[in-house]
């Protein structure tokens, strides 16, 4: 398994990495950590490339290094990298074009074998969508945004699973809130909220959410299912049929002490594009970290 | 759709979302393609306009690779009709696509000499250690350099040199500070003031002069176009330090042991070897060739041959230069040189000069003042929104027939598109100060504001009592 975990700031990004290294371990993948610049204008790219080489030979590191750096070291200092893994490396910190505005960082000193550092430049969007179509990532994860559409754009364009670290709080218990239903990506959901709740050590709370009290014979199934994969797993959970809103339900049941976990909407994208659909409307009304299952 | 699987199908959505502007330019060109020719137009000239608005979209929105809107131009301009395969091909390559070409290899091939210690070492020599006069070093050897080779090899040096002083001087090289923007727009800002100083400064002051002499107004040497711009560059260099010192006034008033620092680093890479030297010999010759033997052979030509001596000397081998030079641009430029030449052979470029005076005349009450406006207002908007050297590959026609002085005006123009202060994307040099991570957007406009009205000021100033007395 293979996760992606984009920092933006030494700022903002701490919640991010804690969030994503725990995932990556209840998972034992590999992860990928990568910074995003900003665009390069076309005109200009080859023009700040030779600048940016004469910087390094001058011994200063290009921006982005930096965040890396410290990424690294937060996570060597929160026991996130085996001590082991840490091996003397490169003389300083070396980057190596792969082409296509993405360059891979090794830094001075350190050779980490599951985590990769990589710097990108341009669109976030763009630039977390040709990472994850050309190296297969599972999940991607990132911090939260004010900017419009990005949810919408992670949900749509992104081939992978999305978790976003919003307002997450590194000294607060979250339990985890999965939306149970009988919706194709609900199964793949369960198993990785399952996963995620044994490595924070919390227990689950799940819910099934219909506009009537009507529900569905796949509803009921999929809580059947739930419930057995649960108590053999030996997670702590509750369970509960809700009427309502799905979105407003979710977002109320969740408040800002869960994370959220659920399947995307496996509607036809055109129909998504235009009409939206639950998962985003969670996403983009949420003031918690919210896992999207693909 | 019923064929396509979710996931073709959400990759045709992306594309779409990412290409909106290259299908509303697609649409746009098939609307106005069959409208009716305005009156006075050739349908050639209508559809050469069609080509333009096209490509301004293109390049301004950036939704498909510059190369691609290069062949696009060459494309439309055979599918449309405006001239014959041959035709374009031959509008395609110039002399000034040659020196653009040139001087971009040429760029490659000195930077990779190291030279930039050696620099740092003299200004520091020159300004010693106090802020202020690092800062007037640094806007005057960066407008002196850019001057004759182009302004984004000069950047490149200065750019370690600025960045190795911020460092030494205990700041942090992930947040902005008042020091870091006053540098880093030190050589931002005189890279631009001093692309004007000569033809070799900038493409697009070859891209005018092959204008000039394709409208047939002339030629002008390199020593003339001198005499014309010089005294202007020189009068910026103080307001800009001016400008830039009150915009972001430091705390740090002396740099004593950032330049000490600074002085031991360059000490250790030893004095200049045999490479260095040659390699400042043989600009030197391309710059004396400049000025002796472009008249003869060519601006471009000269370039070039410094690049075969560059290579002949073993001082860089073709893969560096083949990778780090933008072909991208070459094509973008040559393009729209060909496009530009069309303008003229079309009759687009009158129509739109005539449509300019009579419509902005109501406005302005006077020609000269129209004129002045489109050759220098418009082009300095447009060059913070385009390219410059695009800028001036697009309005140059328009501006030569315009009437008034075409020397004045060509000039106007050319030094206009280097007032490049306002974005991010106005010029290569912007964008390398921007790359740095220290530099936000809207620092450009502190600073930039101001300067953009005092150049503007300046050059109306120089254009009327100065320029007219070189004739």
């Amino acid at each position: 398994m293979k996760i992606l975990i984009a920092v933006s700031s030494k700022k903002y990004s701490k919640p991010t990495l804690t969030v994503g290294m725990n995932v990556a371990r209840a998972f034992k993948a590999s992860t990928t950590i990568v910074d995003v610049g900003e665009k390069i204008n076309e005109f200009s790219v080859k023009d700040v490339v030779m600048a940016q080489e004469r910087i390094e030979n001058w011994n200063i590191d290009r921006p982005g290094v930096d965040v890396l750096e410290w990424a690294f070291g937060y996570l060597a200092e929160n026991n996130f990298i085996e001590k082991n893994d840490i091996e003397a490396g490169f003389p300083k910190n070396t980057l190596i074009d792969t082409g296509s505005n993405r360059c891979e960082v090794y830094l001075k000193g350190t050779v980490c074998d599951n985590v990769n550092l990589i710097i990108r430049n341009g669109n976030v969007i763009d630039e977390l969508k040709h990472e994850v179509e050309k190296f297969f990532y599972d999940v991607t994860i990132i911090g939260g945004s004010q900017r419009r559409n990005m949810a919408h754009d992670l949900i749509q364009y992104i081939d992978s699973s999305i978790f976003v670290v919003n307002n997450f709080n590194l000294n607060k218990k979250y339990k985890i809130l999965i939306a149970v239903n009988e919706s194709p990506n609900t199964k793949k959901a369960i198993k990785y909220g399952v996963r995620i709740a044994q490595a924070f050590g919390v227990s689950i709370q799940a819910i099934t959410v219909n506009e009537t009290d009507n529900f569905e014979e796949g509803d009921n199934k999929a809580v059947a299912w739930f419930k057995k994969l649960l108590r053999r797993t030996n997670t702590s959970f509750d369970h509960k049929f809700l009427t309502g809103n799905t979105a407003s339900i979710i977002n109320n049941e969740a408040s800002d002490n869960h994370i959220i976990v659920m399947g995307s909407s496996t509607k036809n994208p055109l129909i998504k594009f235009f009409a939206g659909s639950k998962p985003l409307e969670v996403m983009k009304n949420c003031n918690c970290p919210i896992l999207i299952v693909k | 759709m019923a064929f396509l699987s979710n996931k073709a199908i959400s990759e045709i959505l992306y594309w779409v979302t990412r290409k909106k502007w290259l299908i509303i330019s697609f649409i746009l060109s098939i609307s106005l393609f069959y409208f009716p020719s305005p009156e006075g137009l050739s349908s050639e000239g209508h559809r050469t306009l069609i080509i333009v608005l096209i490509v301004l979209i293109l390049i301004i929105s950036e939704s498909i690779p510059l190369p691609a809107v290069a062949i696009l131009i060459l494309i439309m301009q055979v599918i449309l009709g405006v001239d014959t395969p041959d035709g374009v091909a031959s509008t395609f390559m110039s002399d000034a696509v040659f020196f653009i070409m040139g001087s971009l290899m040429l760029a490659v091939s000195i930077v990779s000499q190291g030279l930039d210690k050696r620099l740092a070492l003299g200004i520091i020599n020159i300004t010693g250690n106090k802020t202020w006069r690092i800062v007037v070093g640094f806007i005057s050897i960066s407008a002196f350099l850019s001057s004759f080779i182009g302004e984004h090899t000069v950047a490149a040096m200065m750019l370690p040199v600025a960045l190795s002083l911020i460092k030494n001087a205990g700041l942090p090289l992930d947040k902005s500070t008042r020091l870091s923007s006053l540098l880093l727009f030190s050589i931002a800002y005189g890279c631009a003031m001093g692309s004007i100083g000569t033809p070799s400064g900038g493409g697009r002051n070859v891209i005018m002069i092959g204008y000039l002499s394709e409208f047939g107004y002339g030629n002008i040497s390199y020593v003339k176009w001198m005499l014309y711009t010089y005294p202007l560059l020189l009068l910026e260099i103080p307001l800009a330090s001016l400008v830039l010192w009150f915009s972001f006034t430091p705390k740090q008033r002396h740099l004593d042991s950032a330049i000490r620092k600074l002085k031991v680093n360059v000490a250790k890479s030893g004095k200049l070897d045999a490479n260095q030297i040659i390699s400042i010999l043989l600009f030197i010759m391309v710059f004396l060739g400049w000025i002796f033997l472009s008249p003869l052979i060519g601006l471009g030509i000269v370039a070039l041959s410094g690049v075969f001596l560059y290579l002949v000397f073993g001082l860089i081998d073709w893969k560096e230069i083949s990778h780090n030079t933008n072909w991208g641009v070459i094509l973008l430029f040559g393009a729209a040189i060909s496009l530009g030449i069309q303008m003229k052979e079309t009759g687009a470029a009158l129509w739109v000069a005539e449509k300019a005076l009579i419509n902005l005349e109501v406005v302005f009450q006077d020609a000269t003042i129209v004129r002045w406006f489109v050759s220098v207002f418009l082009t300095s908007i447009l060059t913070n929104l385009l390219s410059n050297a695009a800028t001036v590959a697009v309005l140059g026609p328009i501006v030569l027939d315009m009437g008034g002085n075409p020397m004045i005006l060509a000039i106007a123009t050319s030094v206009a598109s280097s007032f490049a202060y306002l974005t991010i994307v106005a010029s290569p040099t912007c964008m390398i100060i921007h790359s740095t991570g220290l530099i936000k957007s809207r620092d450009y406009l502190k600073a930039g504001w101001k300067l953009f009205f005092i150049s503007i000021v300046l050059l109306l100033l120089v254009s009327y009592f100065y320029w007219p007395l070189l004739r």
